[in-house]
């Protein structure tokens, strides 16, 4: 991995397109402003890991709670 | 070709009927082909069952039936990665988690499988808009959905999911949900410390 150190106010460039510039230091909380063409994807890496956490637990779906659940979906009471 | 699988046995496929994630599914990389099973239970669940792994399958739905104003925008790299030309070749699904207590069920619309129907690739893609959420409880609205139709069929009928391309938005969705987006006053700011730190 590249480690770059950066003061408040300086960036990095990433390819012609993307910029990353340090806006805010307050204790360990660093704010990142991020220039980037529209269509690039960004996102906080917590989001992933919460798709794959959701896709863990999709699997996980038991026979038990899915007749339960047909059960219910077919009572239309 | 056969295929075992751990929730509906030994199921016969067509080879055309296999969809290839070149990416995988988030979390699952190494497995790259799926079919879909339909169970035909009355619950419109279908399960993204893997060809080579028996216990690999995702219960899914088509969001469209149970939240009718789903609009997931996909960028231009979203279209490229499953070879898309036209959204209306796309059928799009969400994976569901259900828990033991059932009502407590919940479907990712933050990222919602897209699978390209006219050439057999899909891709689990994360959506730029922030205000989807990866467990969206859904229990009631499912329910609602099921009741309100006579048949299973008529269900199905009125649930595509209509997918828009960045391209056909006029807003960038990125610039309207960004839940921290950048106040132009810090950035000048920024820069006077910048200019500060330099003459220091």
């Amino acid at each position: 991995m590249l480690v770059l150190t950066r003061k408040l106010g300086e960036s990095i460039a990433i390819d012609d397109h993307i910029k990353i510039v340090v806006v805010q230091i307050k204790g360990k909380q660093v704010r990142l402003g991020i220039k980037a063409p529209k269509e690039t994807k960004i996102h906080r890496e917590e989001v992933y890991l919460a798709i794959q956490d959701q896709n863990v637990q999709a699997l996980e779906s038991t026979p038990e709670s899915m007749s339960g659940l047909t059960q219910d979906l077919n009572n239309k009471k | 070709m056969k295929v075992l699988t751990t929730r509906f046995g030994e199921l016969s496929v067509n080879k055309e009927d296999v969809i290839r994630f070149k990416e995988g599914i988030l979390g699952f990389e190494e497995h790259k082909n799926f079919f879909i099973v339909d169970p035909n239970d009355n619950t419109l669940i279908l399960w993204l069952q893997s060809t080579d792994t028996p216990n690999i399958a995702f219960p899914m739905i088509e969001p469209q039936i149970f939240k009718s104003d789903y609009f997931p925008v996909l960028m231009p790299s979203d279209m490229s990665s499953i070879d898309l030309e036209e959204t209306s070749d796309a059928r799009v699904y969400s994976i569901l988690t259900i828990p033991a207590d059932y009502t407590q069920m919940s479907a990712n619309l933050k990222a919602p499988i897209v699978v390209n129907v006219k050439k057999n690739i899909g891709k689990q893609i994360v959506l730029q808009d922030n205000r989807m959420l990866v467990k969206h409880e859904m229990y009631k609205e499912l329910k609602l959905a099921i009741s309100s139709h006579a048949t299973s069929d008529d269900r199905r009928r009125t649930m595509q999911t209509p997918i828009r391309t960045l391209s056909n938005q006029n807003s960038n969705p990125m610039a309207a949900n960004e839940a921290e987006s950048i106040n132009p006053a810090e950035l000048t700011n920024a820069k006077t410390a910048m200019t500060n730190s330099e003459s220091n």
